[in-house]
């Protein structure tokens, strides 16, 4: 019992932050930062090929040294962030848009709309990712908005699976039986309704989903099935770089730990949002 | 009494730590409990209650801290004990009765092995003895066929059988000392009195004392000897059970007392009392009651102290002065009528049901086959919740539907409003057939139509604004054109009076109470000719039922709407309702104006249903007891109730079908029963 607790303020609002969030915070903010502002802050310019400067080890000129055509690391790194970027979150963009109404048609309508839509994304989480991927791009040729939609698609069942779930718990809810009291829409029903309180538990899945779409990204990229050269994308990169990892290992380290580091930021922001915004976690705590 | 006190709470401060800031969930507490005693601590949702359970378990949560006092148990203070010495306390002498018998028992584990637990762990018993034992315990608290209860797995078990098995668990260490907390408060009424039976021939027989939490004051005056009040962590009144129910002196026990639905008086107004709780982070600094108290005066302004008056402890310090003053029963209607009164005998009624049928089926496709012989066929395990229900309602009328969970009250009510689709059967609502018509289609009798539901934390959206959810019916049904939406929605808050500005605010901000008027407003807000109630005070304290209670009747007179008032307390149906029906297993086994109904019960269950309800001016011990139920059970033929039946006449109950005896144009039962020798029975 909540004893003696009455929570006549306490709006998710006033809640302090907790420290994972501000961390990830930080991490994922800093990085979106530079990548945005890389034009005007790369020391170098990023695709400029010079023979004279190849394989240059990290120093005061070159703070991340210098790849095999003699381009600055650290300027391709800055630059090459926006595109893994918009590769991680045009891609969640893409399964959110879709997993969502697909998740909550199953989950208000249950019966076999239900069966159908979860079947088929049983059928699509079979399918290994990168599988999937390959099949989409092999057969066209690659581009860097291709691989956002195939890494996208193959996030939708995820995606459906978390939104169904929190919208047969919520179907049941009172506030929803009152609309169809009212003769409301479904689809008044569904985005009126349910979604605004599905929010919380999909945020947190969405935002652990770009990491993912990130680093299946950027394995496309690595097989050359994403962002083609010169441009600069992180898995690229690495793909790149892995010839000469012995000579000037710098090459792929950059990207692989500024990789690393997104990766752990969002990781660290996903937790943190679920402890402040899962109803779930809220409701425990106020219960004890 | 020469012995000391077996239990002794002294000046007990707990503090709860939470975001918001630090809560005193209970502040100075003193409370004794005498060998083979009883204490009820009594209050509303908030007081701290539970705490004082989890205090005295040595259970409470991380961010509780005890900040002062001592918890002495028989010569030793409890506070001053190893977590392993406590553990071993709880597991030999104190026991603990939780609240929710649908939840405590562990769903994987057979009930003979989960009393027999304590035993194996704590005595060193063997499996066998264990199991033996559990047996014993089980026959000890009234089960019928113990051995076979012991092997069955707690979803097998009805409720009541539940909390049993839960009190055979609590018995298994050989406490000397239970703590129940709220025991009762998940059960049907019927099975309520027979818990509290039940642990009165336990208290007689093994000298047991007892700490009793509960809400309901009916309950305290059944079983306890002595009783604490509890509001805001403080306690206001302690007593003799009889003399603080007879004579209160704090004008919290007042208020509550007066709040409670009393079938004797149900013409009256209902009494409550206005406000909220004081929030306890920052308790204030004179009276925790004083602003809602009637008879508050500058004094109060002060710190009260428990002061002794006539052999008993009140909190306050105009308790004498007061001493012969009623609480008030506030005629709150300052509200101006806003509305046209529309004219209640508008041609018609507004909703006529026949012979409604819905049948759940527990089990389908592949589950439900069952062999015979060799070939499979299709034997669905079904449900009746609506079986051949036919009623009408009229303008401007309240029909009180009665029945015990599961009963299919809320399952009717729903169909009716066809939420729910019927299998079978005629609804008209307001002139037109609406049983077979599309969803869609609805739109025109859902605005005729309205439901207000029992849950305030789950019937408003939590991330729309008060003024929003009210705001929508009116948009949807094009009720107003849209620049009087908002003059409109503060005329709704204020005709379920609430101030105006509450429309900016969000459901978690309000009590429960409040949110409940809000669900109320939306209800009203599409001008409906009839509203289903479904049980909309049972998640709310006393003092906050009486005051909704006596909205929805204002409501009814100012708008002439008729509702379908769903409750499993007779009491509180009995004060709003004009008729009554009675209803279980999904029929409707008597119907008759209010007064028909009641004065006398005729129907055997109604009369059970009556005399289980726990009253608060005085012990009753010549109550009807009925049987449990064994759950689900099939028997398709005869009388349902027959299995329960304190009248029943033989064999024809469970072969034949009742027929409907019409007693008077608004009266009839389904019953067997010889109605001269009824009507003689009860005019002696």
């Amino acid at each position: 019992m909540a004893a003696a607790l009455p929570d006549i303020d306490a709006r998710p609002a006033g809640k302090p932050w907790p420290l994972q969030l501000k961390i990830g915070f930080a991490i994922v903010a800093t990085i979106v930062v530079l990548s945005l502002l890389a034009p005007w802050i790369a020391p170098h310019p990023w695709d400029t090929i010079s023979i004279r400067t190849r394989f240059r080890p990290p120093s005061a000129t070159y703070w991340l040294g210098t790849d095999d055509y003699g381009r600055d690391v650290l300027s391709r790194l800055l630059m090459g962030g926006r595109l893994s970027l918009a590769m991680g979150l045009g891609a969640t963009l893409v399964s959110v848009a879709i997993g969502v109404p697909v998740g909550l048609a199953a989950g208000y309508f249950r019966g076999w709309i239900d069966e159908v839509l979860m079947r088929a994304a049983d059928i699509l989480m079979a399918i290994p990712a990168i599988m999937l991927g390959l099949l989409v791009l092999a057969v066209t040729p690659p581009a860097l908005w291709k691989t956002a939609l195939a890494v996208g698609f193959v996030y939708i069942p995820p995606i459906a699976r978390v939104t169904r779930a929190v919208t047969l718990g919520l179907a049941s809810e009172e506030f929803v039986q009152a609309a169809r009291a009212r003769a409301e829409s479904s689809a008044y029903i569904l985005f009126a309704e349910i979604l605004p309180n599905a929010w919380p538990p999909l945020i947190v899945e969405a935002s652990l989903r770009v990491t993912y779409a990130i680093l299946l990204g950027s394995a496309l990229s690595f097989l050359g099935l994403g962002a083609q050269p010169p441009s600069s994308d992180w898995g690229l990169m690495i793909s790149e770089a892995r010839a000469f990892l012995d000579r000037a290992p710098w090459i792929a380290l950059a990207p692989g730990l500024a990789m690393c580091l997104l990766v752990i930021g969002i990781n660290l922001m996903g937790d943190g949002l679920r402890e402040r915004l899962d109803p779930r976690l809220k409701s425990r705590l106020a219960k004890t | 009494m020469s012995l000391p006190p077996l239990l002794s709470i002294t000046d007990l401060d707990v503090q709860y730590r939470t975001a918001g800031g630090t809560v005193s969930a209970l502040s100075g507490i003193d409370l004794d409990v005498a060998r083979g005693r009883t204490l009820a601590v009594v209050g509303e949702s908030g007081s701290g209650k539970s705490t004082v359970a989890l205090a005295l378990m040595g259970l409470l949560p991380v961010e509780a801290n005890v900040a002062r006092g001592r918890i002495d148990y028989d010569g030793t203070d409890l506070l001053t004990l190893s977590d392993e010495q406590r553990r071993t306390l709880r597991g030999s002498r104190m026991a603990l009765v939780f609240q929710d018998p649908f939840s405590v028992l562990n769903p994987s584990m057979r009930i003979g092995a989960q009393i027999g637990e304590g035993l194996v762990h704590h005595r060193g018993l063997s499996k066998d003895a264990a199991h033996a034992r559990a047996i014993e315990l089980l026959a000890e608290v009234g089960i019928a066929g113990p051995a076979a209860i012991a092997n069955a797995y707690p979803h097998e078990l009805s409720g009541g059988m539940r909390q049993r098995a839960l009190i055979a668990g609590a018995l298994a260490a050989e406490p000397d000392f239970l703590i129940l907390d709220e025991p009762t408060t998940a059960l049907d009424v019927t099975v309520e009195a027979q818990i509290l039976d039940l642990l009165r021939d336990l208290q007689a027989k093994r000298g047991l004392s007892m700490l009793f939490i509960t809400h309901n004051l009916g309950v305290v005056r059944q079983i306890a000897d002595e009783v604490a009040v509890l509001y805001a962590g403080q306690i206001v009144e302690r007593g003799i059970t009889q003399d603080v129910f007879e004579a209160p002196r704090h004008p919290y026990t007042k208020g509550l007392l007066a709040a409670i639905p009393r079938l004797a008086q149900r013409h009256k107004r209902l009494a409550s009392i206005p406000g909220r709780l004081p929030d306890l982070r920052t308790p204030p600094t004179g009276c925790c009651f004083a602003a809602r108290c009637p008879f508050a005066k500058v004094a109060c302004g002060t710190q009260q102290q428990l002061l002794a008056i006539a052999g008993r402890q009140v909190r306050c310090v105009r308790a004498e002065d007061v001493q012969a003053e009623p609480w008030p029963i506030i005629a709150d209607s300052d509200a101006e009528a806003a509305e046209p009164c529309r004219d209640a005998s508008a041609a018609g009624p507004v909703v006529e049901v026949a012979n409604l049928h819905k049948t759940f089926r527990l089990t389908s496709g592949l589950a439900a086959l069952k062999f015979e012989g060799w070939r499979p066929v299709s034997r669905p395990i079904e449900v009746r919740a609506i079986d051949s229900v036919s009623l009408t309602i009229a303008a401007g009328e309240v029909l009180g539907l009665v029945g015990e969970s599961g009963c299919g009250k809320t399952t009717l009510g729903r169909t009716i409003l066809r939420l729910i689709d019927p299998d079978s059967g005629r609804i008209e609502i307001a002139g037109s057939e609406v049983t077979c018509v599309a969803q869609p289609r609805l739109a025109d009798m859902r605005a005729r139509a309205q439901i207000v539901f029992q849950n305030p934390d789950s019937s408003l959206n939590p991330r729309k604004t008060i003024g929003a959810i009210i705001a929508r019916p009116l948009v949807r049904f094009d009720i107003v054109p849209a620049g009087q939406i908002e003059a409109r929605v503060r005329a709704l808050l204020d005709l379920v009076r609430l101030p105006a500005h509450y429309a900016n605010r969000y459901p978690h901000q309000l009590s429960g109470g409040e949110k409940q008027r809000v669900g109320i407003a939306r209800a009203i807000a599409t001008n409906p000719q009839f509203i289903v109630c479904d049980e909309p005070v049972s998640a709310l304290d006393v003092s906050v039922q009486a005051a909704i209670v006596n909205l929805l009747r204002d409501l009814r007179d100012r708008l002439g709407v008729a509702y379908l008032f769903i409750s499993h307390d007779i009491s509180v149906v009995a004060h709003l309702a004009d008729r009554i029906a009675v209803m279980y297993r999904g029929r409707i086994v008597e119907i008759g104006t209010a007064e028909e109904v009641l004065n006398p019960p005729m129907h055997p269950y109604t009369e059970a249903l009556l005399s289980a309800v726990p009253s608060v001016d005085g012990r009753d011990h010549n109550r009807i007891r009925l049987p449990l139920e064994s759950r689900l059970s099939l028997k398709q033929t005869g009388c349902n109730f027959a299995g329960r039946c304190p009248r029943r006449i033989g064999e024809i109950c469970d072969t034949t079908s009742p027929p409907q005896l019409v007693l008077s144009a608004t009266h009839r039962i389904d019953c067997h029963l010889d109605l001269a020798k009824s009507v003689q029975r009860f005019s002696k």
